[in-house]
């Protein structure tokens, strides 16, 4: 677009390059649009953006790339676009198992288009470099776009002049013009007070013969609330990388359970992880015996590390500080820390457990002695016999060579080795190899590894009293998030000027008399269908009845 | 009669008031040319009838909702069946508030039909009450899915009137090459709501006929913990099928035009829940429709957008243009609040995050992002009329993949929301 | 006006240039494994050594020390025993600290290993597992090499051969 060089409109007003209607009278200033009949075009009010310049270097240049709306509207179509692409199959990031591995999955999964996929780096598609500098670019755009305009914007409604040139009343979007027998003066304030009814604000020149009506200026400032609340809300996102800002992790507690969260001075218990099923007397027809899931929940109770907390080799001090049952959608908060429902595992684990010591030439028993799973005694006393602990393993297995070794740290199938000594035992004792779980003793045939051991003496567990376990394995999401309150307040003012924009309309009625001669224009920036209604309302109250419509110029009358 | 019977029963009365109420606009608006009266007299009373038969139908939808609600204890938003009939309801909420903005008469002729045909759509599901999983028992569900569905209501409506628009606007008789093209797009865009209407007829045609067909589908599926295994399921058809699952043996197919076995295999590549069966509803849809224009083709013997655009003939296209926007500009700050902003409470609330880039999410992201483009391009000159009016079409489609096509196409969390 | 608009522009674009630099800096750094990084300070402990005395990291300020996560369970932790053992006998005297990390494992489990294996370097017991945590370890074996100063030198995860400890240990006994 060229700019015209001389700004100065014949009011008098000298304008800023770039105007396009006199910031005063509304003149039309360029010497084309002057003579068009086209409805003039109205936004901003027609004032410079603040970017516009005669000789623009290259800071200006930047400028008035993010400046431009054409520009925004763009880097938000290729926005959703690339979105899409990031929905095409799922995202690396949906996968939290530490063995996942992208570059065979997508392959795998998907074939070629999936090799494709992940070759273009589309299973990270919203963490990537050009998602996020698009996002950077909408949101400079957003705060270059909006001070660009809303003070000029500001200025113009701030210091509107009354009297407005012909040529802007009549290429309103919606004009009306005629001749009038009454007294002008007496007819201008006639209208206002009609217009006032309708919550318009008058105000009238000093002739008495030219009259400006406002209702709504307020909306004009919502777009821009919305953007300064998008800003905040896209700010507090990237507040999240701040180390410490965002914690995100699992822990899992078998029922009974403490365990620390790391990165905090937290720890949790779990008393207990339930399930419940919907009975079949709840369900349709079609669910029935589905085992659709009624609740489940984890009582935990958390507590702070009061001293020794960084400290591995002394035990923490623990104080407990909130207890909570944790729902799905009702997780435990404790200021900024979030313990969130996430899976389940049904399996049990074995604590502890009480066995006796049979003599199985007597059939006496002795006992019981407490056997824990992890860290036990090394030496228990039991009637006459002595049991001293040479080795254990948590999870017995024999490997490719034929030696027993352990296939994890968790008590899946425990062993272990005892020398007992007592009556009718060998001075030195015999070793006697002990699995608590019924189904590891046929496994792994511990009546054959003792051998004759095994006709003299047995270890058993009576009743499942004696047995200590935990009958399940919750699985928590611990999160912190500190940005999130900002995001919060973020989305708050963007929709408070969101509704402020849309539900309300800016609208302003202009008319001047002169030798009898009515003109009236009006403008809003959205419903004008009410505006014409408003007009046709006041005009009404001054005798002039019209059909609204035909106070329409949209272009279409030329 | 219970409340559930008492439910069912008020939305069957709804669906019927909603046709009659669009027969009366017909009459509204075609009356005017039989001529024996005042045409304006004419089109009022009629229209006035037709717009109380419409706020009756409304009534009684209400009624299904809240008697529903009462009946199973829970808000009705829960499954496929309950949300889409919540859509139609939303829909006829928004048509109700725009008519009482505008007075438009005719903007009921065709935003009944898009509420008759979405409340058909839904009782192609199961429509048995389902007790909720633990995920969606929180009080966000009424929240985030009234209002989020009032949103896209609005901007249903706005596509209706954007259609019309064009319907009103675009010259049958031009022979130019862009307007050619124009009456291409329209007329595609007709085809596609027969589509729709030609999924339902398909489905309620084998449904009455009793079509069964079953197949064992073997999956192989990676868990979150990245272990693979397989299992075996059994996946029951109610369409003969053209597309058989996946990897899959059928195990009993009812014969129809001696078919009996799959006629093509689905691509591995479509990973919904059961997207076999969807595939293949879709081709059926697509089938049906197209038989279904084909026949109203040789009937009316020209295009159908030719043969609907002279009835509009006597409205301003000037007001449908701002309707459009304007249902749109109502319905956006609804969205961003039902869409986004209840969903990612929600979400942090039973997630622990706000956003996950789950498909739905992004799905309504897209929604947004497309809507504040189409706002934002209402700015600039030039886009007023139709460019704006097929953004609306189009914005429309957006809306529809992200409530049906994601849970059709692409898995992820919000797939308990459908039951298919 | 002029001069002022100069200002709020260089402000704005600098500003959007910073924030959006650092989100963007940020989005190639965010996916890697959550492991302590090179040149980083590697996290502290005190823990049990067999004998149930504290053992710290601060106690060996100055000296290059190997930290190896390792698990009776874990059949190449064990298979690299050996190597180290060897290392640790050919470096010790140039102050170099083998320091091995059980994963919460009974006492009497780990020490029966140390002495079928015959290993002599220091063997601690991460109890509660708050050390593996702390280091971001997500599969083992894994070894931190760590230079006097306390900082990272390098990381391997999976079995070493004796060819890759001497190599990495000479770094930081050089450095």
């Amino acid at each position: 677009m060229l700019l015209p060089v001389n700004t100065k409109c014949e009011c008098g007003h000298q304008n800023a390059v770039g105007t396009v209607l006199c910031e005063s009278c509304g003149k039309p200033l360029e010497k084309e649009l002057l003579e068009s009949n086209e409805p003039l075009e109205m936004r901003y009010d027609g004032v410079a953006r603040r970017s516009q310049k005669a000789n623009p270097d290259y800071l200006d240049k930047i400028w008035n790339f993010f400046s431009s709306v054409k520009i925004a509207i763009y880097l938000i179509i290729i926005t959703f676009v690339g979105a899409m692409l990031g929905t095409i199959f799922p995202q690396a990031s949906t996968f939290i198992s530490s063995t996942f591995d992208p570059s065979v999955y997508y392959a795998e999964q998907y074939g070629l288009p999936g090799k494709i996929y992940y070759f273009l780096g589309l299973h990270r598609t919203y963490t990537s470099w050009w998602f996020i500098t698009l996002l950077v670019m909408i949101a400079t755009s957003l705060v270059i776009c909006s001070i660009d305009r809303v003070l000029p914007l500001y200025r113009a409604l701030s210091k509107q002049q009354i009297r407005k040139h012909h040529a802007f009343l009549k290429r309103q979007k919606a004009t009306y013009s005629t001749t009038l027998a009454e007294d002008e003066a007496e007819w201008t304030k006639q209208y206002g007070q009609a217009l006032r009814k309708k919550g318009y604000k008058v105000f009238v020149d000093e002739s008495g013969t030219a009259l400006l009506a406002e209702k709504n200026r307020f909306s004009r400032w919502g777009p821009y609330i919305n953007h300064i609340g998008l800003i905040l809300f896209l700010l507090a996102v990237l507040a999240r990388s701040i180390p410490g800002w965002n914690v995100d992790q699992y822990v899992s507690i078998a029922d009974g359970d403490t365990v620390p969260i790391v990165g905090t001075n937290y720890y949790v218990k779990s008393e207990g992880f339930k399930i419940e099923l919907y009975e079949n007397e709840e369900l349709p027809e079609e669910l029935k015996d589905s085992g659709r899931i009624k609740s489940f929940k984890t009582e935990v109770v958390l507590y702070e590390c009061s001293a020794n907390c960084n400290d591995d080799f002394e035990q923490p001090t623990l104080t407990e500080v909130h207890q909570h049952t944790i729902l799905v959608n009702d997780p435990l908060r404790y200021k900024e820390l979030k313990l969130h429902q996430f899976d389940f595992n049904l399996t049990p684990r074995i604590n502890a457990v009480s066995p006796m010591v049979v003599n199985v030439q007597t059939g006496e028993s002795y006992g019981p002695f407490h056997l824990k799973m992890v860290e036990p005694e090394l030496h228990y006393e039991v009637g006459p016999y002595t049991l001293e602990l040479i080795d254990k393993y948590m999870d017995f297995a024999i490997n490719s060579e034929g030696e027993p070794i352990t296939l994890s740290s968790s008590p899946n199938a425990p062993a272990f080795i005892f020398n007992i000594k007592g009556p009718g035992l060998a001075e030195a004792g015999e070793v006697f190899m002990y699995f608590p779980l019924e189904k590891d003793k046929v496994r792994f045939s511990q009546d054959t590894i003792n051998r004759e051991l095994a006709n003299k003496v047995a270890i058993k567990v009576e009743g499942m009293e004696n047995v200590d376990f935990s009958a399940a394995t919750t699985h928590l999401n611990v999160r912190i998030d500190k940005a999130i309150k900002y995001l919060w307040i973020g989305a708050v003012i963007s929709m408070i000027g969101l509704v402020m924009g849309t539900y309300w309309q800016h609208r302003r009625i202009w008319l001047r008399i002169d030798d009898q001669q009515l003109t009236l224009g009006a403008h809003t920036n959205k419903n004008w269908y009410g505006l014409r209604a408003d007009i046709a309302y006041a005009l009404k109250h001054c005798g002039i009845e019209l059909d609204p419509k035909s106070l329409d110029n949209g272009g279409h009358k030329g | 009669m219970n409340w559930l019977e008492f439910s069912s029963s008020s939305l069957g009365v709804a669906f019927f008031l909603y046709v009659f109420a669009t027969i009366f606009y017909m009459v509204a608006i075609a009356g005017k040319k039989w001529g024996k009266k005042d045409p304006k007299l004419h089109e009022a009373r009629w229209g006035k009838i037709a717009f109380i038969t419409s706020t009756l139908g409304l009534v009684a939808h209400l009624l299904f909702f809240f008697t529903r609600w009462i009946g199973s204890g829970q808000i009705p938003t829960s499954n496929m069946y309950e949300f889409i009939t919540l859509l139609g309801m939303t829909i006829m909420i928004a048509y109700t508030i725009i008519y009482f903005i505008y007075k438009k008469l005719l903007l009921g002729m065709f935003a009944l039909p898009l509420a008759i045909i979405v409340i058909a759509y839904a009782s192609v599901f199961p429509s048995d009450v389902q007790p909720l999983v633990p995920a969606l028992q929180s009080h966000w569900l009424k929240i985030h899915v009234t209002t989020a569905a009032l949103g896209e209501a609005f901007f249903a409506v706005g596509f209706a009137a954007a259609l019309m628009y064009l319907l009103r606007t675009i010259d049958f008789k031009d022979k130019t090459k862009n307007g050619k093209r124009a009456q291409r797009w329209l007329e595609f865009t007709l085809i596609s709501i027969l589509v729709v209407i030609g999924f339902i007829i398909a489905a309620f045609g084998f449904k009455g006929a009793g079509y069964t067909a079953s197949f064992q589908q073997e999956n192989a599926s990676v868990s979150q913990l990245g272990e693979i295994s397989t299992t075996t399921e059994t996946v029951e058809y109610t369409m003969p099928p053209i597309f058989k699952p996946y990897n899959s043996e059928a195990i009993e197919v009812t014969p129809f035009l001696g078919m009996t076995d799959g006629l093509f295999e689905t691509p591995s590549w479509f990973n919904g829940v059961n997207s076999g069966r969807k595939l293949n509803t879709v081709v059926w849809s697509i089938i049906v429709g197209l038989l279904l224009y084909g026949i109203i083709r040789v009937i009316i013997r020209k295009p159908l957008g030719a043969a609907i655009h002279p009835a509009l003939e006597g409205i301003d296209p000037d007001d449908l243009d701002e309707i459009s926007y304007r249902a749109i500009v109502i319905g956006f700050p609804i969205f961003t609040l039902g869409g986004l902003i209840f969903a990612m409470i929600w979400a942090e609330e039973a997630w622990g995050r706000f956003w996950g880039w789950d498909p739905k999410e992004v799905w309504a992201l897209i929604t947004w992002l497309y809507y504040s483009a189409y706002l934002h391009f209402r700015l600039s000159r030039g886009w007023q009329g139709k460019p704006s009016a097929w953004l609306a079409v189009i914005g429309f489609v957006i809306v529809l993949f992200t409530l049906v096509g994601v849970n059709l196409l692409i898995a992820g969390m919000h797939s308990y929301a459908g039951v298919e | 006006m002029g001069k002022n608009r100069k200002k709020v522009q260089v402000v704005v674009l600098l500003l959007a240039l910073l924030l959006g630099g650092y989100a963007i800096v940020q989005s190639f750094t965010s996916n890697d494994s959550g492991l302590v990084k090179e040149g980083q300070q590697v996290p502290e402990f005190r823990l049990a050594n067999l004998q149930g005395e504290p053992v710290a990291l601060e106690d060996y300020v100055g000296k290059p020390v190997v930290i190896n996560f390792w698990g009776t369970f874990c059949e190449p932790c064990i298979r690299e025993m050996p190597s180290f053992e060897r290392q640790h006998e050919q470096w010790k005297d140039q102050g170099v600290e083998i320091l091995a990390i059980n994963l919460s494992e009974d006492t009497l489990t780990v020490s029966n290993y140390v002495k079928k294996l015959g290993v002599t370097y220091t063997i601690l017991r991460d109890v509660n597992r708050k050390t593996e945590k702390r280091y971001g370890i997500r599969s083992y074996p894994t070894t931190f090499f760590v230079n006097r100063d306390g900082t990272l030198s390098s990381v391997f995860v999976g079995e070493m051969k004796e060819s890759q400890i001497e190599e990495r240990i000479s770094k930081i006994v050089q450095q």
